[in-house]
């Protein structure tokens, strides 16, 4: 689905980005992009979608070099929300801001307006459809900047900070919503500083530091070594930390895993 | 990342001048470059006296590379409209029922020697000057400081301007929006771009003027300042001086003088 064969990538200020860094996304994974501001997280999401060009190496998008198509091309597999939404939202209308993607996609107009139905359902802005974006309150255009991308309906969602800013109710649309992208089987990318989020949807991690990856693991192994966790400046999820400060050998991601390896884990001690 | 302003810090003698030195060195070229009757002349304010100037602050090359940036449109449009519009006798090019005349190029070239000389002085002010000692100059000389704190606003935005507009194209790109291809779809591409730019901007200010009254901004009464600023006796001599050259311009332009 995605690959990067040696990507180097210096911004014209001069600094190094991205080192020789090669890796593999397949179609349906789950991954959290985590580590530093400056780690080089952004850069590499945005080699994605072709925002970047790799200086060396390669960046191929199913197949294809991301240097032979334009971001446009791009978008029609890799959606990317970016952090800010007020750095996006133009409309007069919430459902014409979503409607933008899917119709520069070039959708039927029915299939458009499906498109954004559901997608403001998926984050609960229905009511909101023909409100001005600027109305809204600040969640909720963030929420709004997210279902715009996830309208476009792409095989690829990267998403950068999905959950700043957002209250519970909020947290609560962007999980709902990442639950539809992994039943209908689409790649998540999520670029995000919150682990404990990451830790309930996320299958795979991968750690930045210093324009490389430093480390690409499940969740089993992905917090075992601190001191690269210090160098990337994470702290694990605090479900990982409960458990091993209980002596848990395994490290869970969501509440209902915690509560099986507990049980486990205690079963085993009382034997 | 890009600083939000276009000064450029480097450790040269025009640096250390005090900012008011700074703004009569600037406000001499830009009256020279309104008063001065012949094109020539204005020419020789920009060659002789800014770019000297710009090389003795080691910002030559910024210098040459902003104001020739931004000096070509306004080329451009002032040949083509007064080339084409202005009356005149001496015809270089018929187009039809268009003809190019060799007064309204001489025109044009005079109207872009003006606005380069003033273009490029304010270019030299900014690249050479930190915007918040101007402002604590001009303060101290009892400008108000709400009208201080506007001029160094507006010498911020447009860098931050262009690093908001960069991060809009890369999200509505991401979006699906050609914005390569013909003139029709560039234009379209827009809409999209512009918007954004300006309601983020006005959601700022709100931000900015809660953040300005948070921290005093508009409370009464004297307050000190964290940095202070040298200033020297030639170097006020020097601003008087300039005060009466400038005086001296607009009272010949305006008695007639100075003629062509």
């Amino acid at each position: 689905m995605l690959r990067f064969e040696s990507v180097h990538f210096t911004y014209p200020g001069g600094v190094e980005a991205l080192i020789d860094l090669s890796l593999s996304i397949e179609q349906g994974e789950r991954i959290a992009l985590v580590g530093e501001n400056g780690a080089g997280k952004s850069t590499l999401a945005k080699h994605m979608n072709g925002l970047l060009k790799p200086g060396r190496g390669r960046v191929l998008v199913n197949g294809e070099d991301t240097r032979r198509k334009t971001v446009a091309q791009l978008a029609h597999i890799v959606g990317y929300v970016f952090q800010n939404p007020d750095e996006q939202l133009f409309s007069n209308t919430v459902q014409d801001e979503v409607a933008f993607g899917p119709r520069n996609l070039g959708f039927s107009p029915q299939e458009v307006e499906e498109m954004v139905r559901s997608a403001l359902e998926a984050v609960g802005l229905q009511a909101a459809a023909s409100e001005h974006p600027y109305d809204l309150l600040p969640a909720q255009r963030k929420l709004l900047g997210i279902a715009s991308v996830y309208a476009m309906d792409t095989p690829v969602l990267v998403l950068d900070e999905p959950t700043m800013g957002l209250d519970l109710h909020g947290t609560r649309m962007v999980s709902s919503l990442l639950a539809d992208c992994f039943s209908a089987g689409k790649t998540v990318i999520l670029i995000s500083h919150d682990l404990d989020f990451c830790a309930e949807h996320v299958e795979r991690y991968i750690i930045m530091a210093d324009g490389a990856v430093q480390l690409d693991a499940g969740i089993d192994s992905a917090f075992d070594d601190p001191g690269l966790l210090e160098r990337a400046g994470l702290e694990p999820p605090q479900l990982a930390r409960l458990a091993r400060a209980l002596g848990i050998q395994e490290t869970p991601g969501t509440v209902v895993d915690f509560l099986a390896m507990w049980e486990k884990h205690r079963r085993r001690r009382s034997s | 990342m890009s600083t939000p302003t276009l000064y450029l810090p480097r450790d040269s003698r025009l640096h250390h001048l005090h900012p008011l030195t700074k703004l009569a060195l600037i406000g001499l070229a830009i009256v020279a470059g309104a008063t001065l009757p012949v094109t020539l002349w204005v020419i020789a304010v920009y060659l002789l006296i800014l770019m000297p100037l710009a090389a003795w602050g080691k910002v030559l090359p910024a210098f040459l590379r902003s104001s020739l940036l931004l000096i070509w449109p306004f080329a451009l449009s002032l040949t083509l409209i007064q080339g084409f519009f202005a009356p005149g006798e001496h015809i270089l090019l018929q187009l039809g029922p268009l003809s190019l005349k060799l007064e309204g190029i001489q025109l044009a070239a005079d109207y872009t020697a003006r606005i380069l000389v003033w273009l490029s002085a304010v270019i030299l002010l900014m690249l050479i000057t930190r915007p918040d000692q101007l402002m604590l100059a001009l303060t101290e000389r009892g400008l108000p400081r709400q009208i201080g704190y506007i001029i160094l606003t507006a010498l911020q935005i447009i860098p931050r301007f262009q690093q908001r507009a960069e991060t809009i194209l890369d999200s509505q790109r991401a979006r699906g929006l050609e914005t390569e291809g013909n003139l029709v779809k560039r234009l379209r591409a827009l809409v999209p771009l512009v918007a954004p730019l300006i309601l983020s901007s006005i959601l700022e200010l709100d931000e900015r003027a809660i953040a300005l009254e948070a921290r005093g901004f508009t409370r009464a009464g004297p307050r000190t300042s964290l940095t202070t600023l040298k200033d020297t006796a030639p170097q006020s001599a020097f601003r008087w001086l300039s005060l009466i050259v400038m005086l001296l311009l607009i009272l010949a332009r305006a008695a007639g003088w100075m003629t062509a």
